[in-house]
């Protein structure tokens, strides 16, 4: 589904050169559950940015669903994540203006999606994970399992191929961290590819495939 | 999407509750501020555009060339109007002669005798030719153009008529008698002219009846003089051009007009320039000079920026606290256009609520527009003009407002944004927001100086001693004719008798005054003087009514015609003479008359208002031309002498209506458009002062919101609370000091250019310049001093709590 070869992300820092990312290797087949793990600071969240095409690497080169990343213009590369790739955050990151209906319903008005239909969609969704009676709350009015959830479903709505998941569990409690992690291997069932990245083993565990980072580096895959 | 947009912004307007407030207000204001002027230019602008003819209209003026200068008059001799339509047979030309002030009496149905209703018409008596009406086009209700053809025959307006005969339609065939002497018939009504109008048609006689009474009027048919009363104007067709009359202009002129001490040539004004040039006084109420209309866009202008830049940087403190909502939708998939439409949509938002409140503010001062303008007919905006300028205005601020912001939070890198690594200081660069700061403190202060400026130079007008005692002079005017002139000496007589009356004099005109009779003269036998000699007709006590001080000599004997003439001091001194005793036994001779003597110098008095030098003045007898009496009252009891002044007038003259004003009142009115514009300044600087003070408080209160930690921390380490005030203001303090270098000299450039218009005028110093920095200090400390001592003596405890 995707690759990744030799990538390298660095920060000039006066003379010394810092290496966030040095020479990645990473192929990422469809339907995967693919772990990152690693210390803090190791690249584990530039990677997944990498991945994510929210950040660009300083060299090396990215192939997705056959497309060559980085020689795709602006649009090309945005309309390319906007329909396959769905994200999942630590601390959520839902906007707080908008209530949890509006939350999902939002990437679905970027991709000029009419009313009719999104009305719909957003429904499936709020009946799948069973937070209709909360559409009309704003996050701020939710429990951090429920903003996740809110989260997850925002990153369903486009159908993605691909979620990238950045420490989705992280600032949960164990009974809302493992029902998370239920959904997001349910999803792999359904054929989802995922990547996450994380701090628990246990976490790690519901992965086919677990890549350890080490400065920058994989040091495990 | 537009939906979606507008719901987050409706919130987001919400939840900051206090940024909203403050940026709508500061944007209705200024909104509100630019609609006014604009609504008041807009009407400038319209002065007589209703004339279908209004681009080929041409006023007919005359320059008359000096030795040292050039003087101005919107006349033209007399026999010029014939001579016009002899040599420009293809032009239709008409004339209109003015009279001030005349007396118009409601004549009983048989014309036989006056009833009761006498009116003084202080404007908008005229005499005019049937080609007056070609020239300008008005709706005739009655009669048409060709009545006026006829001696004695009138035309009134349609709220004249009214006034007079209740009625208009009962108006046509009733009788008038103008200044107790000429009977004339009503032939025509005509629909009242628009309010912006610089022809203030009231009742229009015959030309011929003026021409078969000279004499009341003044009307000197001679090439040799010239009257601003009596206008002409033409009507040029389409194949015309302006130039091309005016080049025959100057050979008709040559071959015309008298050479005597000075070169008149005439030349066309277009109607287009009537109402603002100052050089011509007009037949309205006032001139506008482009260069005030220029001010008043100009200011409009300034308001409107501060506004915006309140909203600039309002927008762009704000964007750090976006910063996470712009990472999100950039990362669910908004193109960046997408962003900046949805915060270019906002900003539309919060504009047209600015605009509605906007309107709803210049409804509520729309009545006190009279007080800043001379403009004394009711205003509206629901006009297509205004509405558009409303629209095009919202779009501008809303693009000069939206753009930068919207740039900035559109361009944020998501994951930094998602990160929280957007700080204040990565925001568009804190220089750009000082930049800002600096620009509105720097308007604020050009209007703060200008309007100390006017302030000092319109009180030292007001309390500038005028050379002669203008309190509690009583003046009273009607068109002196010889009945009235007959009873003057009695009259006199009666009212010396009367307690409160400390002298009285009939003269043609006050000492200032913005009349004026001049002439060319020659002194001590030599050739004609190569500059005009000002004349003030009036009798031997007129200078014990004013108080006017002689130098040498003594006040002229009492006398009907010109025999012994009195001159003022500055007459002295361009006559060449060093010691004014010099000039007493000389002889004077006043146009081609007889020789004078020179009995008395008075010491120099200001023969107009401030703007303008003294005139070399000369004053002498001439009786027939005594239409107004002077009466020094005693300061006490006022009322009650007026009462008897008013009493025994009606005993002597019951046929002429009794009008008066106060000497100190005419004078106030010299300087009624620059009162107005130091009433603008006050209000604009105010104005200008508020929204950058409002831009300053949105800014420090967001400033105290980001440093919250860094105060907590500095204070745990032992900062006072005088230490962290001084953090807030040193800034500021700065800003404010920078924007003076801008704002001092723009400011001085300024007002020493509206200095120029008076003669007599105050020196700028440094003060002025002192106190204006000193002023918008002290307020943007007090805007600025709440909110930092409230983040001073927060508890550090909390704030660092919190992080």
């Amino acid at each position: 589904m995707l690759s990744l070869q030799k990538i390298f992300k660095w920060y000039n820092n006066g003379v010394n050169r810092t290496f966030v990312l040095k020479d990645i290797h990473l192929d990422v087949a469809e339907g995967e559950f693919i772990s990152i793990m690693g210390p803090s600071g190791s690249g584990k969240s530039s990677l997944l940015n990498v991945i994510g095409m929210l950040d660009e690497p300083n060299e090396g080169s990215y192939t997705f669903m056959g497309e060559d990343v980085f020689k795709l213009k602006e649009k090309q590369r945005s309309q390319l994540f906007k329909t396959h790739i769905g994200f999942v955050f630590q601390a959520y990151h839902l906007i707080d203006e908008l209530t949890v209906y509006e939350n999902i319903e939002t990437p679905l008005i970027y991709q000029n999606i009419k009313t009719s239909e999104r009305k719909s969609m957003v429904a499936d969704m709020l009946d799948r994970f069973q937070i209709v009676g909360k559409k009309d709350l704003f996050p701020t009015q939710l429990s951090g399992g429920q903003q996740q959830l809110v989260g997850i479903a925002r990153a369903l709505i486009v159908k993605p191929k691909l979620i990238l998941a950045d420490e989705p569990t992280g600032n949960l409690n164990s009974k809302q961290g493992e029902e998370i992690m239920n959904i997001f291997k349910e999803l792999n069932n359904e054929g989802v590819t995922i990547i996450q990245v994380t701090h628990s083993e246990k976490n790690a565990e519901y992965g086919e495939r677990i890549v350890n980072l080490l400065d920058g580096r994989i040091v495990m895959n | 999407m537009f939906k979606n947009y507008f719901k987050i912004a409706l919130r987001n307007l919400e939840r900051h509750k206090a940024f909203s407030v403050i940026n709508i207000a500061g944007l209705a204001i200024g909104i509100a501020s630019c609609l006014l002027l604009f609504t008041v230019v807009k009407y400038e602008l319209s002065y007589d555009t209703f004339q279908p003819n209004y681009h080929q209209i041409y006023h007919v003026v005359t320059q008359d060339k000096f030795e040292d200068g050039i003087t101005y008059n919107p006349g033209v001799p007399i026999p010029a109007l014939e001579a016009f339509r002899n040599d420009f047979p293809q032009i239709i030309t008409g004339s209109l002669f003015a009279s001030y002030g005349s007396q118009v009496t409601v004549m009983t149905k048989n014309a036989s005798t006056s009833s009761d209703k006498k009116f003084i018409e202080s404007t908008g008596f005229f005499f005019a030719d049937p080609q007056f009406f070609q020239v300008f086009q008005y709706q005739w209700l009655a009669g048409s153009p060709s009545v006026l053809e006829v001696p004695d025959n009138t035309v009134l307006t349609k709220k004249l008529a009214e006034k007079y005969f209740g009625d208009w339609k009962d108006a046509v065939g009733q009788f008038l008698k103008l200044d107790n002497k000429i009977t004339v018939k009503v032939s025509g009504i005509i629909n009242d002219p628009p309010g912006n109008t610089d022809f203030p048609l009231a009742i229009i006689t015959s030309y011929k009846t003026l021409k078969a009474n000279a004499q009341l009027y003044a009307y000197a048919d001679s090439w040799n003089s010239l009257s601003s009363n009596f206008e002409v104007f033409m009507l040029l067709p389409k194949n015309v051009s302006a130039s091309n009359i005016d080049a025959r202009l100057l050979s008709f002129s040559k071959k015309n007009y008298v050479v005597r001490n000075s070169v008149k040539t005439s030349f066309l004004q277009p109607l287009s320039d009537v109402h603002f040039d100052k050089r011509f006084p007009n037949f309205g109420d006032h001139i506008t000079s482009k260069a005030t209309l220029w001010t008043l866009s100009l200011i409009g202008l300034f308001i409107i920026v501060m506004a915006c830049i309140n909203f600039i940087n309002l927008s762009t403190a704000q964007a750090v606290g976006r910063s996470k909502e712009i990472g999100i939708r950039k990362v669910l998939g908004s193109y960046r256009r997408q962003l900046f439409a949805q915060i270019i949509g906002e900003t539309a938002l919060i504009v047209i609520f600015s605009i509605l409140l906007a309107v709803f503010i210049s409804i509520l001062c729309l009545p006190f527009i009279k007080h800043i303008t001379s403009i004394h007919e009711p205003l509206g905006f629901f006009n297509t003009e205004s509405i558009l300028f409303l629209i095009g205005l919202g779009a501008a601020v809303t693009l000069l407002a939206g753009t930068y912001p919207a740039l900035i939070l559109s361009g944020f890198r998501p994951v930094l944004a998602l990160k929280n690594k957007i700080t204040s200081a990565t925001v568009g660069g804190i220089s750009i927001r000082r930049s800002l700061v600096v620009a509105q403190f720097a308007i604020s202060q050009i209007l703060i100086i200008a309007t100390i400026v006017a302030i000092t130079q319109m009180s030292f007008v007001k309390n500038a001693d005028l050379g002669f005692n203008q309190q509690a002079v009583l003046l009273f005017n009607a068109n002196g004719d010889s009945i009235m002139h007959s009873r003057q000496q009695s009259f006199k007589q009666k009212l010396l008798l009367l307690p409160g009356v400390k002298a009285v004099s009939f003269n043609a005109d006050a000492p200032s005054s913005d009349n004026g009779w001049f002439t060319n003269f020659a002194f001590d036998h030599r050739p004609d003087e190569k500059f005009q000699l000002s004349l003030k007709f009036a009798d031997e006590d007129y200078f014990k009514t004013f108080q006017l001080q002689f130098l040498t000599g003594k006040p002229y004997d009492k006398s009907d015609t010109i025999k012994d003439v009195v001159i003022n001091e500055t007459l002295v001194k361009q006559l060449g003479l060093k010691d004014p005793q010099d000039a007493i036994g000389k002889e004077i001779r006043l146009g081609g008359g007889r020789w004078n003597t020179i009995v008395g110098v008075v010491k120099d008095f200001k023969t107009s208002s401030l703007r303008e030098a003294i005139k070399p003045t000369l004053f002498c007898e001439r009786k027939e031309y005594y239409g107004v009496t002077s009466i020094k009252l005693n300061s006490s009891n006022i009322t009650k002498t007026k009462a008897a002044i008013e009493s025994l007038w009606n005993q002597y003259f019951p046929e002429y209506a009794f009008t008066t004003s106060f000497m100190e009142d005419n004078i106030k009115q010299f300087y009624e458009q620059e009162d107005q514009l130091e009433l603008l300044y006050k209000i604009f600087a105010g104005i200008a002062i508020f929204i950058s003070c409002l831009g300053l408080y949105g800014l420090v209160s967001f400033m105290a919101i980001q440093k919250t930690k860094e105060i907590g921390v500095r204070k745990v380490l032992g900062a006072s609370v005088k230490n962290i005030i001084y953090l807030f203001s040193k800034e500021f303090t700065i800003l404010i000091l920078v924007g003076s270098v801008i704002a001092v000299p723009v400011a001085y450039l300024m007002m020493n250019h509206w200095l120029q218009n008076f003669t007599f005028r105050i020196k700028m110093n440094v003060g002025i310049f002192l106190i204006a920095i000193l002023i918008s200090v002290i307020i943007a400390w007090v805007a600025v001093g709440y909110k930092s001592i409230k983040a001073a003596v927060a508890n550090p405890v909390k704030s660092l709590r919190s992080e």
